[in-house]
């Protein structure tokens, strides 16, 4: 095989080898200098994910296409999605610091782990082979499994490591196990290679495929926490220290989304006969999964009485919703979705976080009782990032599923009682996200509230997700537009595209 | 600038401006919370006074709608920020604008969070509004929940003992409705696009285009998802007007609400209620209206009558208000599905007049609800003795609310039960007849409530020293008392803005033929 037929552009892999430079530096310097490199720490993150942000945005110059012999791809999910993870990684770095000093925390691994996490989720997002699919995956979820224990002292965070650690790995099997049964079939691990397989009929025990593919789907169910694969979500959720709950309710779910969108929309959306059974078996699975996932996390969500769990069940609940993008393949919707959805998560986590003081204490829903103008930064900022989650304009949390209904709506004709179902599942979020806002604001206050204090950097976290939440629900059209592309290639088997409509 | 825009907007500017007020020292909490008071009343008194610009300019010889702003908004999906005034909106906008200041004077005793609670005051009027002057779907859904928010806030902080029982259910309600309402959106742009290869959430261009097909024959929506549709529009909005029987959220919330909430509740965010029945469901689906029109006018009659006699019995004199409005509503509606000029032009009327009519009624209950910290009507009794100027006032509220004649309410109640009586809708007749039985229950249950509070010895203790109306409440009760005069003395000054408008929507669901002619059609069918 000669060289030049690889690929081999370093530039395509820019922001992992940046964010991995990054994590080893800060290891370096956690070992020379004395106890106490905090501020050291984060401003080398920073720079690192800045950095790493730049190297993204250049991507685009790289070109599009496959490199590293299809290892690695770079189109707009990437793009986007690696976007996603890198502003997650900012936020809750810049709540790290405030969240090590308070706990007392040992502040290097904590980066290095961030940075580490990020590269491994930056991978999945551009992974064009299943290896790298798995690489990605490992690398981010080994990380995370550290994070979710990183307060070692608290017991609760052992058994949310532990749990998280033991399922994650089952899950990692199930995705494996599937993976080797696509190769078995299709003889490629090349997400390209295996569309190539099944379009012009290669496949030589359909079987092994169809199972394969069941297999992946079940390990990326888990992944991203849809039911009935989503039960470890609340105990880990809630066990983890809520800024490490915030982090891996995100952005991991998103890149592990576009991991998913990959393999799925275009690997297993293949033509030929085999391909539209196969596509029309996985659309009819998922349907059937978003619409489970959709009501049993917001059913459930409905009677927790900790903020925590209440979030967790919620983010259960999201996952459905953009599942309901991703049958229709069409990745724009799916990825505005993931984007705005960890914008909001990230910073009701980050309000949670303040409010819970060191060690977790106060996440019960009873001990928000009128805070509301108590702490008026905090309160407001968190009922708007409910509203948002709860989908009321003008917040990007209702442009988002706007999106997602209208491409659904649109795009699978035969599916329209799963916009129903997602339209019924939103009306059921309202009552427990306003919840909340009625004990922080309608309540009297509850005795022996100490009023949290804000650091710098936990403030431009908050306003950043604040900015975000409405910038993106008041003006999507710039970043749906940079998505388009994707959108725009989805689009051609409806009337009219996009770019007519805009230019009317 | 466009007036239109400016006028939405101002409040919202307000808000920001008193957002960022609060930065500055708050020793003085009094005199700051009088700051606070002032600005909000200076900025709503400005915002009316450019809606009157708005009604200067306005054309009454033009259908269409007027003082246009279309800017594109979010291009990849067509939605636009589109803008304007018709004569469906024009006094709708003109009531917010106005009750707005009064509603602010009767907030004057607040004392909790006055800040805050001005802010949410500026929000909701925006999002009201935006509400009326919206003639893009997606920008009238927005501004549809927008209002939500804070008066939410404004019944779930600043409202009664069951506040939050209050605020949850009008919450829910209402986004129940709603929600269903965007999928009936998303529906209505995928076909309009689809059949017309424009896709646009105009407001305008498809009710155009609708009508345009009913012409050609090539419906834009299918016949068979078209009663879908219309159900999921009719219920966000039976759900506001209160319709019986989605009202059951009313008069909670009335009850819990302070003062201004309930002026504002009654007095605007009803209405948006009838107001979109009137925007959506009639231009949109003309052949389903027809045929709901006998089942709607079934709920209306039985809200107006229902409304009425729970009125009657109800000891609390705001809930009995908030009842009054259930069954005012019920003729509001009632007037809309006749598809009759009269009753069309009746029903806008009738929100009109029960904007400024009830909204005085809750001022007026608000006012001795100050003095005495009760609602009962039983605590009361006698209190036009110490009360005098206040018993004159209210006394002409209540008449007008009732239908008395050369007052407002008389003007909207006549013009609907004529309206419904020639409606070409299978039993009219019927309807309107039992209609007229709510006039007189009206009567019934706002003349004995007089009685008992304001007439007779005066049976408890406190109520012999109570003060009559101060400087502030006469300046909040007098324009709404004069305009209920003028309402009911010059009615042609307020109906030849809607004419034209009517007109239109009227023809929208009867197409343009004889009435007669077109009624044989419906029985065909």
């Amino acid at each position: 095989m000669q060289l030049n037929s690889l690929n081999l552009n370093y530039w395509a892999i820019a922001p992992e080898v940046i964010t991995s430079v990054a994590a080893v530096l800060i290891m370096l310097v956690d070992a020379f200098s004395k106890k106490g490199a905090r501020k050291v720490n984060a401003g080398i993150t920073l720079v690192g994910l800045l950095l790493a942000v730049v190297a993204v945005a250049g991507l685009n110059s790289v070109g599009q296409g496959s490199y590293f012999s299809g290892m690695v791809v770079v189109d707009p999910i990437r793009v986007f999605f690696s976007v996603t993870i890198l502003i997650v990684s900012i936020v809750v770095t810049l709540l790290a610091s405030q969240f090590l000093r308070d706990e007392a925390l040992p502040p290097g691994e904590f980066f290095a782990l961030i940075l580490f996490a990020t590269a491994g989720m930056l991978l999945l997002a551009g992974a064009g082979d299943l290896v790298t699919v798995f690489l990605g995956l490992e690398i981010a979820s080994i990380t995370t499994y550290v994070m979710a224990g990183y307060r070692r002292y608290d017991a609760r965070a052992s058994e949310s490591s532990l749990k998280y650690f033991l399922l994650g790995s089952f899950a990692t099997a199930f995705l494996l196990y599937g993976m080797a049964l696509v190769y078995g079939a299709t003889r490629t691990t090349t997400i390209a290679g295996i569309n190539q397989a099944i379009s012009e009929g290669k496949v030589e025990f359909p079987a092994l495929l169809m199972v394969g593919a069941a297999l992946m789907l079940v390990g990326f169910g888990f992944k991203i926490a849809s039911a009935p694969f989503h039960l470890w979500t609340p105990d880990v959720y809630e066990g983890a220290p809520t800024i490490v709950t915030g982090f891996m309710g995100t952005a991991p779910k998103a890149a592990v989304f576009a991991a998913f969108l990959h393999v799925f929309t275009q690997g297993f959306n293949a033509g030929g006969p085999l391909g539209d059974q196969l596509h029309h078996v996985w659309v009819t699975a998922i349907a059937i999964i978003a619409a489970l996932t959709m009501t049993v996390g917001n059913v459930v969500a409905l009677s927790q009485k900790n903020i925590k769990r209440m979030l967790a069940y919620s983010s259960i609940a999201h996952a459905g919703y953009a599942l309901v993008g991703f049958i229709t393949s069409d990745a724009a919707p799916v990825a505005f979705y993931m984007l705005v959805y960890s914008i909001m998560s990230v910073g009701a986590f980050a309000v949670v976080q303040l409010l819970a003081r060191a060690g977790d204490q106060k996440t019960e829903t009873a001990d928000y009782a009128g805070i509301g103008f108590e702490t008026p930064a905090l309160s407001f900022a968190l009922a708007i990032f409910l509203f948002s989650l709860a989908g009321i304009p003008p917040t990007a949390g209702f442009m988002s599923k706007f999106f997602i209904f209208k491409s659904a709506w649109d795009l699978a004709p035969n599916l329209h009682w799963l916009v129903v179902v997602a339209v019924i599942n939103s009306i059921i979020s309202v009552y427990y996200y306003l919840y909340p806002i009625v004990v922080m604001f309608f309540r009297p206050l509850a005795p022996g509230f100490v009023k949290p204090r804000i650091s710098t950097m936990t403030a431009v976290a908050l306003i950043l997700t604040l900015i975000g939440t409405f910038y993106l629900g008041i003006l999507p059209n710039r970043v749906m537009s940079a998505i388009g592309h994707s959108a725009r290639m989805a689009q051609v088997q409806v009337g009219l595209p996009y770019s007519q409509v805009a230019n009317k | 600038m466009n007036l239109i825009t400016i006028t939405t907007f101002l409040p919202l500017i307000g808000a920001i401006l008193l957002v960022l007020l609060s930065l500055r020292g708050s020793e003085n909490q009094k005199a700051a919370n009088n700051l606070y008071r002032y600005a909000t009343l200076a900025i709503t008194l400005v915002t009316f006074v450019v809606s009157l610009l708005i009604l200067a300019k306005f054309d009454n010889g033009n259908k269409l709608a007027q003082l246009v702003q279309r800017t594109p908004w979010i291009g990849s999906l067509g939605v636009y920020y589109h803008v304007g005034v018709d004569g469906l909106s024009i006094w709708l906008i003109l009531l917010t604008t106005f009750l707005m200041p009064i509603s602010v004077l009767a907030s004057w005793h607040v004392t909790k969070r006055v800040r805050e609670y001005m802010i949410f005051m500026l929000v909701l009027e925006t999002g009201m509004i935006g509400v009326f002057a919206s003639l893009d779907m997606f920008l009238f859904y927005i501004f549809f929940e927008i209002t939500l928010i804070p008066m939410y806030f404004l019944i779930g902080v600043w409202g009664g003992e069951r506040r939050i029982y209050a605020a949850i259910k009008f919450f829910v309600y209402t986004v129940v409705g709603s929600l269903l309402m965007l999928v009936a959106i998303i529906a209505i742009y995928f076909y309009n696009g689809k059949a017309t290869g424009s896709y646009s959430f105009d407001i305008v261009e498809i009710t155009n285009n609708i009508q345009a097909g009913y012409q050609t024959g090539k419906l834009v929506i299918p016949g068979s998802v078209q009663t879908w549709l219309w159900l999921a529009f009719a219920l966000a909005f039976f759900i506001k007007v209160p319709l019986f029987p989605f009202h059951t959220w009313l008069p909670d919330a009335h009850v819990e609400a302070p003062t201004a909430g309930s002026i504002i509740l009654a007095g605007v965010l009803l209405k948006m209620g009838t107001y979109g029945l009137m925007r959506f469901n009639l231009p949109f689906f003309p052949e389903v209206s027809q045929k709901a029109a006998p089942w709607v006018m079934t709920l209306a009659v039985i809200g107006i009558i229902y409304g009425a006699l729970v009125a009657m019995v109800q000891p609390d004199m705001k809930k009995l208000v908030a009842y009054s409005s259930v069954s005012h509503l019920g003729f509001v509606v009632l007037g809309i599905f006749a598809f009759t000029d009269q009753g069309m032009q009746g029903a806008l009327y009738q929100m009109l007049a029960h904007g400024i009519s009830t909204g005085a009624l809750f001022l007026g209950v608000g006012i001795v609800y100050d003095r005495r910290h009760t609602r009962q009507i039983a605590d009361f009794g006698g209190i036009a003795t110490p009360m005098p100027q206040y018993t004159t006032l209210f006394l002409i509220v209540a008449l007008s609310s009732l239908g008395l004649p050369l007052l407002n309410g008389f003007i909207g109640e006549f013009l609907i039960l004529l309206g419904t009586f020639t409606s070409p809708v299978p039993h009219a007749k019927l309807f309107a007849v039992l209609a007229a039985l709510g006039v007189i229950l009206s009567a019934v249950y706002l003349l004995w409530m007089i009685q008992r509070v304001f007439f007779g010895e005066i049976t408890k203790k406190e109520n012999e020293e109570l003060k009559d109306m101060d400087g502030r409440e006469v300046l909040a009760m007098v324009p709404l008392v004069v305009l209920a005069i003028v309402m009911g003395v010059r009615p042609m000054v307020f109906l030849r803005g809607s004419e034209k408008a009517v007109t239109q929507v009227k023809e929208y669901v009867m197409g343009k033929p004889a009435p007669a002619k077109v009624a044989e059609n419906h029985q065909e069918r």
